[in-house]
């Protein structure tokens, strides 16, 4: 081996990415490699407008957003501002009207629907405010589904359910059905799903705003330790100004701009 | 992703009983009409496929085992000459009357047949033997006809107008559902019942008036007690069919073209063909395999509607759920996946009870009412086949619902 395919293969090392990451598609744009490869997410430009016949109302009016990797970035804003909107987009779910977005170094706005579905699969954990755990299914089975779809076989998936439920500190609810719990512990059962596979992003939509001060403490105390324990870069839409304790960044939303 | 699509399905159990209800509706009310057209059929040929006959030697103008023209019993012994036959016997098949207890009239078929024959009367006996027969006046019916006749056991007496009959047995399983009552009898009896049968009142003129007498009236009939025995048949008395036993490994085609050479104004029939022929009869010339058809079809609409109605609202009350998974990466096939084996589970479920449903209803129907639901591997390997289309094509609808789904309705609370 020569030395310098060493220093090639301690670069790669160096800049967190895979080697398939790299070689997938051509990058954001040139020049921007190595800003993006630090950078979760970036937004250039984002225009949002929802057309209902011929009107056509402007949400998002060129939102530019850069997040470092393994911070916790906030949204935040007056209701209707759009903050659900652009996290949908920021996610791949929402295509915008116009703008990019690269996450982890890959134009997602580039990317057909299937291509776009996979790349979630396999990078994006979410967290809802209204939880959206399967009612018949149970704490571990939730969990488990989340990991069966990401490619993880029968058994290994049942063990490492158990491991995130542990993890988010469930473990004594394993078997329970989601009406058996409580708003918090279905928080933390819908987070434990989130990290199945361990994905690098995690988005989250007003993650606290259906749960009790009490709960909701819990529930931003996890996602301040995931967030710094694994390095995940995580977006967090709130109105819940107690999440800006543990957050890095704080952006604010309104008529359609970002405000730091 | 096994388990999202079963405890979907149970998770609202009365819902799931419904669907199931549905689902049981329908894949019975299929088997059911099915099974009647075959166990129709097949009841309209149990003579021949009971008889041990190889072949059936008929008019040639015959149409179905009931409707031919007669021929004289000489045909009977040309058939015993010819090449390659074993064992000949004749058979009569007439329309008659039966009179019951209370003089109400029942039309009847009489079969007559040589009681120490073989050929003919190879069919399981519930009471009696067929030899019983070579008494004077007696007849054997199928035991499932005693409520038509009007009678309650073997040994009791009625009329074949205008003589007076004993029933001496009871056979299992030969009644056609086609035909009307049949009843069985020796060569001599059976001809004696249907000769005696005028179209003729016999009338005298007094003073003016006409005094009538019908032989057909219980009031008017006097019977002659004890009644003269059936006189033996001659060569140009009229009988129905010649069966035929051949020798053992003869060709039955040519034996076939032997006879009908022989045989002036006659066409021979392999058991099987003579079925055949019966059986298709009643299937295309009668509307009953349109109206059951009909009736079976109304069993999948019904159970396409259930099904999918059942299936549409469980898709979305886990809409929510479903747009989860999109949102969370999953393929759409993975919740077709899901919607599919839902649908599975809902077939599978509704099929095996239903199943037993119509076994016990068949076993029930024959009991007592003589009915055969016949439900043949076929049928039921056929009815498990439209079950699971139909479950699955009512997927295809709540399937439609998931592929339209915006994922990002998961972001509303
Ligand atoms: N699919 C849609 N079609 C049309 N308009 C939409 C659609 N989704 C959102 N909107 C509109 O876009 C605006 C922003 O909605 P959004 O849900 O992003 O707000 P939000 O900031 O998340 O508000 P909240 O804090 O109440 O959750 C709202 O005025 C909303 O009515
Ligand atoms: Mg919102």
């Amino acid at each position: 081996m020569t030395a310098s395919q060493i220093n090639i293969n301690k670069l790669i090392q160096h800049t967190e990415y895979t080697a398939s990451t790299v070689q997938e598609r051509p990058l954001y744009a040139s020049g921007t490699w190595e800003r993006s490869g630090k950078r979760a997410v970036v937004a250039k430009g984002v225009k949002m407008e929802f057309r209902s016949g011929a009107d056509s109302t402007p949400i998002l009016q060129g939102i530019d957003l850069e997040i470092p990797r393994g911070e916790i970035q906030l949204l935040m804003g007056p209701s209707g501002s759009g903050k659900t909107t652009l996290l949908s987009i920021l996610a791949g779910i929402l295509t915008p009207t116009s703008g990019t977005v690269c996450l982890l170094g890959e134009e997602i706005t580039r990317m057909s629907k299937d291509e776009l579905s996979r790349f979630r699969l396999k990078n994006i954990g979410f967290i809802f405010q209204g939880f959206n755990l399967f009612p018949a299914l149970t704490a571990a089975e939730n969990v488990e589904v989340a990991l069966r779809m990401k490619g993880i076989r029968k058994n290994e998936a049942r063990k490492q359910a158990k491991d995130l439920l542990m993890e988010v500190g469930l473990d004594n609810r394993i078997n329970h059905l989601p009406r058996d719990l409580s708003g918090g512990q279905k928080q933390r059962v819908a987070i434990a799903r989130a990290l199945a596979d361990n994905p690098k992003l995690i988005m989250a939509d007003e993650p606290t705003a259906s749960l009790d001060s009490h709960s909701g403490h819990a529930v931003i105390e996890l996602l301040r330790k995931l967030a710094k324990d694994n390095g995940r870069t995580v977006l967090i839409v709130t109105h819940d100004s107690r999440l800006m304790d543990v957050a890095d960044r704080v952006a604010y939303l309104e008529d359609g701009q970002l405000k730091n | 992703m096994a388990s999202i699509a079963r405890k979907n399905l149970f998770e609202d159990i009365p819902r799931f009983l419904v669907a199931q209800a549905g689902i049981m509706f329908a894949v019975s009310l299929v088997t059911i009409q099915v099974g009647i057209l075959d166990g129709f059929t097949r009841s309209t040929t149990r003579l021949i496929e009971q008889s041990d006959a190889d072949l059936w030697i008929a008019s040639k103008e015959m149409l179905q085992l009931e409707i031919t023209l007669p021929m004289p019993l000489q045909r009977l012994i040309q058939a015993r000459e010819v090449e390659g036959v074993d064992h000949a016997e004749a058979v009569i098949s007439r329309n008659s009357l039966w009179l019951d207890a209370n003089g109400k009239i029942v039309p009847i078929r009489i079969w007559g047949f040589n009681p120490t024959g073989r050929l003919f009367s190879n069919w399981s006996m519930s009471k009696g033997t067929p030899t019983a027969l070579k008494e004077a006046y007696t007849f054997i019916t199928d035991r499932s006809n005693l409520n038509a006749l009007n009678i309650k056991q073997v040994g009791e007496t009625g009329k074949i107008v205008p003589l007076k009959a004993k029933l001496v047995g009871l056979s299992e399983y030969t009644q056609s559902m086609a035909s009307s009552t049949s009843i069985y009898a020796s060569l001599e009896s059976a001809n004696a019942f249907t000769s005696g049968l005028g179209s003729s009142l016999n009338c005298t003129i007094n003073s003016g008036d006409v005094d009538c007498k019908n032989p057909l009236s219980t009031a008017d009939i006097q019977l002659s007690e004890p009644q003269p025995q059936p006189r033996r048949l001659n060569l140009v008395d009229p009988i129905s069919y010649v069966l035929v036993q051949a020798k053992p490994d003869q060709d039955l085609q040519v034996l076939k073209q032997r006879l009908e050479a022989k045989l002036p104004n006659t066409r021979a029939y392999t058991k099987e063909e003579m079925a055949s022929i019966t059986r298709s009869y009643w299937r295309e010339r009668t509307g009953i395999g349109f109206i059951l058809g009909l009736g079976a079809a109304v069993g999948v609409i019904v159970g396409i509607v259930v099904v999918s109605q059942i299936l549409y609202s469980s898709v979305s009350d886990h809409l929510k759920e479903f747009g989860t998974l999109k949102a969370m990466g999953a393929s759409d096939w993975v919740i077709y996946g899901v919607i599919t084996e839902q649908a599975l589970w809902m077939a599978i479920l509704g099929y095996i009870p239903s199943m037993a449903l119509c076994w016990g209803l068949g076993a029930w129907t024959v009991a007592a009412k003589g009915i055969v639901i016949l439900i043949t591997p076929t049928t039921a390997i056929a009815v498990f086949g439209l079950t699971v289309f139909m479950c699955v094509g009512s997927a295809l609808i709540a399937i439609q619902k998931v592929t339209h789904v915006d994922p990002a309705i998961v972001f509303k609370a």
